[in-house]
């Protein structure tokens, strides 16, 4: 779709595009053929994680100042985006070195972080993240793989990690592990494990799992015993371990919107290309304006699901300290507003969807299965509705003032250079709420402004309007929920929903407003009537409202149909 | 919630624990009187991650800035009044 | 779980005997040992088979008397006890549903609606003795859309049929002693170029007939969906299903019962969905509590519960409807096959949340989930396709909107019809109509009742005047209708009126079904919850509103929930005794 500005760094994402498409041309990896093979046989798709490595996608894991690319997280989620948008498989099973390092990153010291990014940059090192254990779902502090310390300043570990994706390929892995015997939230320290190192006996890889999708991924685990870990090992302070992780949970959540833009870019290719192919009623399907509106829909659904991603990604280098709430509306809000536009894509595509091999390599519903998993992973939908939940007082409070961080989101929406990522910078809460849905009235009242000279639609005004109007409700419903732990009722999070939603028109609202941001007016503006859509009960867009946003047919209808 | 224009001028550690009981109270929705000072938070199904929203509700009312970890490194109401007085005091 | 013994079992319907005597036969679903337990189930699929010991039960069990009338010297007398029956089969095991039984009704409806004495007995006789009948319709290359098939049975100079193209993802057709093709008889465009030929596969010439490998399919893995190819394929003209070149007047009648029915069965899988993703989340220890006891949890599962008793209700109504309005049918089976399978998928996709990455897992702790999530898809498509329904309804507004909404008053449906356990008039397949002449006395229904029953719970009176609101802005909406509005080629808003129209049909269902409800009756049947919650959820599905299912109906639901998950019982209106 049109890309918006401030852009999506190419660099990198550039370079992976041509190595893939080349690659796929010749029969070689992301060829679709292959991709169903692979998926059929439930294989580890090696070939096409030694393609990204030789283009370099490592580096995109790793800071710009350890040796990483320039474009910090937006560039990362743009190459990631790349790769899933032909298999999801793939950008989950070459992705999770990311969100292995990201730790290390966050907490880690100056000498661990230049270790690290050696092992990324120099040898490709595959990085697991040990989280989960059988039984504990995404409660981190039911976890109980144990690190004792001996004598010697080493530690030993005990326990198993698991569903973990590569943690049987994965050379390093970093775990939390259980330090104080009574847990509790400084009861958890981080380690980084090198397997290569550790004794043989004291480790030993659980096999992998069969899944719904992601079919060739390592789904897998590992079981530690007694296993002897160096001091230097340990991230952080002890007893840091959950601060970390719910740290590096902000950016890596932030990242896992791309695994969704890819696999909804990908369902829109399919179903245009069917929509366009598909002979009925003396015409192409393509050609009847009830599917165009489902094509339509979905391109803006899209759209918004990129401002959103786009903008998320750039809060973490813009608006740091407010990533608490910011990655939990992406990551909660990208897949699933992305999730059902895939629904209704299969809809249009009906039968072919649903074929392994005969339409498209059976693709479809490969990206299908495979984008269910993301919803599911590294906090899944509801864990993160709730941490937005747990934060609504004070978002509350200051969408209601108005007040935001006005020099961060001046960065964030390109007015000003973005700076590199701090991740020191990173705080467990927001103190300065979400400035993105806090400025929605300011930018409404510019886009006013661009719309009465006419730089942008007078549409988009109108929808500016109306989200100003939403955030306002929002705010108030959030405030008039009683606050609640961890069994918040549904109510709370069908307004956590909203917040996604509006966040998300925020994103595509300040994308309009930024410099250069007219030229994608067309593709916002949709998806700021989408975001509507999701937002009020019964909202109508004007009859016309996603016609821009589908391609017409590449040629008219020629031969005639019987 | 509380709102600023609210915020008391002087903290003792009483009032201070007392209003966190209340915090606490409406959060978990049983009466203040139930909420025992020195359990710990998760006892009443506040978890780490919950409590961190307790800090932005003592930032507000007291008009300092809470480490939000300070509420894992003090998990119940008395100790987290006592870590909290001496921050107060320094306002 | 006890289960009833047929030998002991009062007396009821015959059908109800019936029911219970296949679940006595299916026994407990979660024993290791049973051949025909979730493990087998799981086991089948994982090889893409069908559950060989499941067909050799409904052989036993003699399920294919349920898809020939009895006339005929079967047990069919209606949808609704097809329905009841393939219910217990969908809890089961979806591919046992559609790979055994329904693809077999499918074809057979065409032949009692339109086939000669010969065939129809014929037909019957071979399905009394165990054989099948494979409903070869589809072409990929268009779908649903049947006026296009391009498979021609042209006369040959013999006088005989020639048959020439293919037939794809089509149930059973390696292995069915009997098939209904669709065909071209006639080059001309227009509806009277197509007709069903009932063949036997086995007795055509070998050289003029190559079967299709299987086609590989994410769902009913187990169901041999195949194809055929014809090369100058020559049959008897006879093999023709009633008058040549009627072909799509005889599918357009003929499905109306199944696009009842299909829907129907697989409220089954919902059903069995339901009862794993509670099982999973009250064996799923979170913070401290169960995943069931959570607030949100509690909300998804009363929500899928109030979800299959809407769909459960509206097909009562519709599959009663079809005795008492036949002629009508038309719409009320296509509003059912519009809102139903949308409904039971959204419902479905929506538990598997209760299960977290454990849905995910294939040999998890609940591994069936995954399955019936891809066991559901085809509901979509398979059959009839919302698109299709929605065009289907969308020529029929206007004149609705003339001939019933803009009188003060007209006919309603018959009481019976809202009163399932009340004996219903004989089926009558010749009275199935294209077209509903603009009359629809379920809505009539539904308006007469907001008038008069405005007295009894207050909640669900006011319900019922929003739901008459409804059809009046409806009725206003249609009247602007202009005739190019109506065809492929309409605007999006013109198709969005049909699903409003479904919506009102579900609503009048629900609330005829309360106002019409036995006195002095228990259960929840007897509880306004019911009602109000389905009428909750039918405003979710059709985008009237965005909220969670409220308090205290949350709780009702979950209450009776939970009873009969432990008791055993399905989650329908039936609320009958299962093993799945």
């Amino acid at each position: 779709m049109t890309a918006v500005v401030p852009e999506w760094p190419a660099g990198l994402p550039a370079v992976l595009a041509d190595a893939m498409t080349a690659a796929a041309a010749t029969g070689g990896p992301f060829g679709v053929s292959r991709s169903a093979a692979l998926d059929a046989a439930e294989a580890f798709p090696e070939q096409e994680c030694a393609l990204l490595d030789a283009c370099g996608l490592p580096r995109a894991y790793v800071p710009a100042r350890l040796g990483g690319v320039p474009g910090g997280l937006p560039e990362l989620l743009h190459a990631l985006r790349e790769v899933a948008r032909r298999d999801v498989t793939v950008a989950v099973a070459h992705g999770k070195t990311f969100l292995g390092a990201v730790s290390t990153w966050v907490a880690g010291t100056e000498q661990q972080q230049r270790a690290l990014a050696r092992l990324l940059l120099d040898e490709n090192a595959v990085v697991a993240w040990g989280l989960t254990e059988r039984g504990i779902g995404s409660d981190l502090l039911a976890g109980s793989l144990t690190a004792v310390r001996g004598p010697d300043r080493e530690w030993r570990l005990t326990g198993e990690k698991w569903p973990i994706n590569n943690a049987t390929r994965g050379r390093l892995i970093s775990v939390l592990a259980r330090t104080d015997p009574a847990g509790g939230p400084r009861g958890f320290s981080l380690f980084l494990v090198d397997k290569s190192t550790l004794a043989e006996g004291t480790w030993q890889p659980l096999p992998k799992e069969p899944t719904h999708g992601i079919r060739g991924a390592d789904i897998s685990g590992l079981r530690l015993s007694d296993a002897p870990i160096p001091a230097d090992a340990l991230i952080g302070k002890v007893g840091d371990g959950l601060g970390t992780v719910l740290r590096a949970l902000q950016l890596t959540r932030t990242v896992c919107a791309a695994l969704s833009l890819g696999a909804g870019e990908h369902a829109l290719r399919l179903a245009h290309e069917f929509a366009a192919e598909r002979a009925l009623y003396d015409t192409r399907l393509l050609l009847l304006p009830l599917a165009r509106r489902v094509l339509g829909r979905a391109a803006a659904s899209l759209a918004l699901a990129d401002a959103a991603a786009l903008l998320g990604a750039r809060c973490a280098h813009g608006l740091t300290g407010e990533m608490s709430a910011v990655s939990a509306a992406v990551k909660a809000g990208v897949p699933w507003i992305v999730q059902q536009t895939i629904d209704d894509l299969a809809e249009l595509l009906g039968a072919r969807g649903f074929l392994t091999a005969h339409h498209a390599d059976g693709m479809f519903q490969k990206l299908e299965r495979d984008h269910r998993i993301v919803a599911v992973f590294d906090g899944s939908t509801a864990v993160n509705r709730s941490l937005l939940i747990s934060q609504f007082p004070l978002l509350a409070k200051l969408i209601r003032t108005g007040t935001y961080d006005a020099a961060g989101l001046a960065a964030t929406t390109g007015e000003t250079p973005l700076p590199e990522l701090e991740p020191a910078a990173l705080r467990l809460v927001s103190r300065t709420g979400c400035s993105v849905v806090q400025a929605v009235p300011e930018a409404a009242a510019r886009i006013a402004a661009l719309a009465g000279a006419g730089s942008v639609p007078p549409r988009a005004a109108a929808l500016a309007v109306l989200l100003s109007e939403q955030t306002v409700a929002l705010a108030r419903d959030m405030a008039e929920l009683p606050p609640s732990a961890r069994n918040a009722p549904a109510a709370a999070f069908a307004v956590a929903r909203r917040f996604e939603a509006c966040f998300a028109g925020a994103a595509a609202l300040h994308l309009l407003v930024a410099p250069g941001g007219t030229e994608s007016a067309v593709a916002l503006t949709a998806a700021l009537e989408r975001c509507m859509e999701l937002l009020v009960p019964g909202h109508r867009p004007p009859s016309d409202a996603y016609e821009p946003l589908v391609p017409p047919l590449a040629r008219p209808v020629e031969e005639p149909v019987r | 919630m509380s709102d600023i224009t609210d915020r008391p001028d002087t903290a003792d550690a009483e009032e201070l624990r007392e209003w966190l009981r209340g915090c606490v109270a409406e959060y978990v929705r049983r009466p203040a009187e139930d909420i025992d000072t020195d359990l710990p938070l998760s006892e009443y199904g506040l978890d780490s991650v919950y409590v961190l929203s307790l800090c932005a509700d003592i930032e507000d009312r007291y008009g300092i800035e809470v480490e939000p970890t300070l509420l894992w490194d003090h998990p119940a109401i008395g100790p987290l009044a006592d870590a909290l007085t001496p921050l107060l005091a320094g306002r | 779980m006890t289960l009833v013994d047929p030998a002991d079992s009062a007396s009821t319907a015959p059908h109800t005997d019936a029911i219970d005597r296949l679940e006595a036969l299916f026994g407990d679903a979660g024993d290791p040992a049973s051949p025909v337990g979730r493990d087998a189930v799981l086991a089948a699929d994982t090889h893409g088979t069908m559950l060989s010991a499941g067909e050799d039960l409904l052989d036993a069990f003699g399920l294919n008397a349920h898809f020939v009338p009895q006339a005929l010297g079967g047990r069919f007398t209606g949808p609704q006890e097809l329905i009841g029956v393939m219910r217990a089969v969908y809890r089961r095991d979806p591919c046992l549903g559609l790979g055994y039984g329904a693809g077999s009704f499918m074809a057979a409806v065409n032949v009692w609606t339109s086939g000669s004495t010969e065939q129809r007995t014929w037909l019957a006789a071979h399905l009394l003795s165990e054989g099948r009948v494979a409903c070869a319709y589809h072409e990929l290359a268009h779908g649903n859309d049947f006026a296009r098939a391009e498979l021609t049975a042209l006369p040959g100079p013999d006088g005989r049929l020639r048959i020439n193209g293919r037939k794809e993802v089509v149930a059973n057709l390696d292995r069915a002693g009997a098939m209904v093709l669709f065909a071209r008889t006639n080059g001309a465009p227009g509806s009277r170029s197509h007709s069903q030929l009932l063949l036997e596969p086995d007795r055509l010439p070998p050289g003029s007939v190559t079967r299709l490998p299987r086609f590989g399919t994410v769902g009913m893995r187990g169901v041999p969906l195949g194809g055929i190819e014809f090369t100058d394929c020559p049959v008897p003209a006879d093999a023709v299903v009633g008058t040549s070149g009627h072909g799509l007047e005889t599918a357009q009648r003929s499905f109306q019962l199944t696009r009842i029915a299909l829907p129907g069965m697989s409220v089954g899988l919902l059903d069995t969905a339901l009862r794993t993703a509670l099982r999973g989340a009250l064996g799923r220890r979170l913070y401290g509590c169960t995943a069931a006891d959570l607030s949100l949890s509690r909300t998804v599962l009363a929500e899928a519960f109030a979800d299959l008793l809407l769909a459960d209700a509206f097909i009562t109504v519709a599959a009663r409807a079809a005795h008492t309005a036949t002629g009508q049918c038309t719409v009320y089976a296509s509003a059912v096959k519009l809102l139903v399978p949308a409904l039971l998928m959204a419902a479905v996709h929506r538990l598997s949340e209760l299960l977290g990455s454990q849905f995910y897992l294939r040999a998890g702790e609940q591994p069936l989930f995954q399955k019936l999530q891809r066991d559901v898809l085809p509901s979509a498509f398979g059959h009839a396709s919302r698109v299709s329904c929605q065009s289907a309804l969308l020529p029929q507004l206007p004149l609705t909107a003339r001939r019933t909404w803009s009188a003060d008053d007209g006919p309603v449906l018959p009481t019976a019809t809202f009163r399932p356990a009340e004996p219903l008039p004989p089926l009558d397949f010749g009275s199935l109509a294209l077209t509903a002449g603009g009359r629809d006395p379920l809505s009539r229904s539904l308006l007469q009742g907001a008038d008069r029953r405005t007295g009894e719970d207050e909640a669900i009176a006011a319900r019922a005047s929003e739901y008459a609101a409804e059809v009046r802005s409806l009725a206003a909406a249609a009247a602007c209708l202009t005739p190019d509005q109506l065809g492929p080629g309409a605007p999006p808003h013109a198709f969005d009126l049909t699903t409003r129209w479904a919506g009102v049909h579900a609503a009048a269902a629900c609330l005829g079904l309360w106002w019409e409800r036995p006195s002095g009756g228990q259960g929840l049947g007897n509880d306004p919850a019911w009602v109000l919650a389905a009428l909750h959820r039918l405003g979710a599905h059709t985008g009237r509103h965005h909220d969670p299912l409220p308090e205290p109906l949350t709780g009702v639901l979950c209450t009776e929930l939970l009873r009969r998950h432990d008791a055993g019982l399905t989650f329908d209106h039936a609320c009958r005794p299962t093993g799945a």
